[in-house]
């Protein structure tokens, strides 16, 4: 494929998520009509952008959706995902051990005289 | 120098009997108990094998006393080999996993006096329960008592606890025999002692006589670490086996002093029996 074409295909990306200006979308619209290998491609983004609208529950979407990630539900993961670590680890520690507290020298036999 | 030379010769008297007691002692708040005592005694040279087991802990060490050049006539040195086993966890496949440590503690301290050993490290201040030995040194006159002794008293059943005491042979009383098929020569007793020249025996089978030279040495450094720190094997002696007047050994025998013949091929069908046992008292 020719870097012709790939210039192109981000145009037709940006012409479906609306981010083209007037003269962009006129000069894309030449292409397509000459360009088969293009215009097949647009096709098959429409395609996929109509089957992800579907599966988003929304078959009239006029863009596709992005996902968003709000700062409420990444807080709530990463919290939930700290606290199944943590509960893995004592799992882990209650059924197979550790090397216990404190330093060796702590665990060592000592001898005390008067 | 004089003063070394004197304790040396006051600890090694023969009349002296060097006795370990031992007690296991339990804190609970303020109250201590004791779960055990008991002592070990026997010539300066008696070591103690003390082993204490818990469901998660092993401590086995070996006690020794030593006199050091330079300490006064009242104090003694106490060294201490530490073979510890601490229970882990388990491993996936369910088996228990230890975790092994080996060290040496060395103290001084005066006759009679207590030394406290807390197995598990010292203890924080305000732990609400404890548990150390105690562990107290005498001596005295043998009263012409030279074998070893060890006494146990368990006032909790539950603690496995064990107090031995290591002897190492200085003589060792090794009584041999002649076999060729079903015949067996009489009995001929010797008494050797480690690591001296090589003496010569004679065997008498069927009427026909075989020269030996035979000696004792003390065995190779164990190769395990646990038998090496408790001296586990202080009471093997290898026998070194040759013909009259040849330079190489036949063969080498090792053996505890137990009271069992251990066979050593020789030539034209004869093997030698030999069986090591402890010298009667003297």
């Amino acid at each position: 494929m020719s870097e012709g074409h790939d210039l192109w295909l981000r145009q037709i990306d940006a012409e479906l998520d609306g981010e083209l200006s007037l003269i962009e979308q006129a000069a894309l619209a030449k292409h397509l009509a000459s360009c088969s290998h293009c215009s097949g491609a647009r096709a098959s983004q429409l395609e996929v952008r109509v089957a992800l609208a579907r599966s988003a529950g929304n078959a009239h979407a006029r863009v596709v959706p992005r996902p968003a990630i709000r700062g409420r539900a990444l807080a709530f993961w990463v919290a939930l995902a700290l606290v199944a670590g943590g509960a893995a680890g004592w799992l882990a520690h209650s059924r197979w051990g550790g090397p216990g507290p404190g330093s060796l020298e702590d665990a060592r036999a000592a001898i005390a005289v008067p | 120098m004089l003063a070394a030379a004197a304790l040396l010769l006051a600890l090694q008297a023969p009349g002296t009997r060097l006795t370990y007691r031992v007690a296991v002692v339990e804190r609970i708040g303020a109250e201590s108990n004791v779960l055990a005592s008991g002592s070990v005694s026997g010539a300066l040279d008696t070591d103690l094998r003390f082993a204490l087991r818990t469901d998660s802990v092993d401590i086995e060490a070996l006690f020794q006393v030593t006199a050091e050049e330079g300490g006064g006539a009242d104090t003694v040195t106490l060294s201490a080999e530490f073979f510890t086993k601490r229970r882990l966890g388990r491993s996936r496949r369910g088996l228990p996993l230890w975790e092994q440590d080996s060290y040496r503690r060395v103290v001084r301290l005066a006759w009679s006096d207590t030394a406290r050993i807390h197995p598990f490290g010292r203890p924080r201040p305000d732990a609400p329960r404890g548990l150390w030995i105690a562990l107290v040194l005498e001596r005295g006159f043998a009263g012409g008592e030279a074998r070893p002794g060890e006494e146990l008293r368990l006032v909790d059943p539950t603690i496995d606890l064990r107090l031995e005491a290591v002897v190492r042979p200085r003589r060792a009383r090794v009584i041999f025999n002649l076999v060729r098929g079903d015949t067996v020569s009489a009995p001929v007793g010797m008494d050797l002692v480690p690591d001296a020249p090589p003496r010569r025996m004679q065997l008498v089978l069927a009427g026909r006589r075989t020269a030996l030279e035979v000696g004792l040495a003390r065995p190779e450094a164990a190769a395990s670490a646990r038998d090496r720190v408790l001296a586990l094997d202080a009471d093997v002696v290898c026998l070194r086996v040759g013909a009259a007047g040849a330079a190489l050994p036949v063969g080498v025998l090792c053996g505890r002093l137990n009271n069992v013949a251990r066979r050593l091929p020789l030539w034209a069908g004869d093997t030698l029996l030999a069986t090591f046992v402890w010298p009667s008292a003297r």
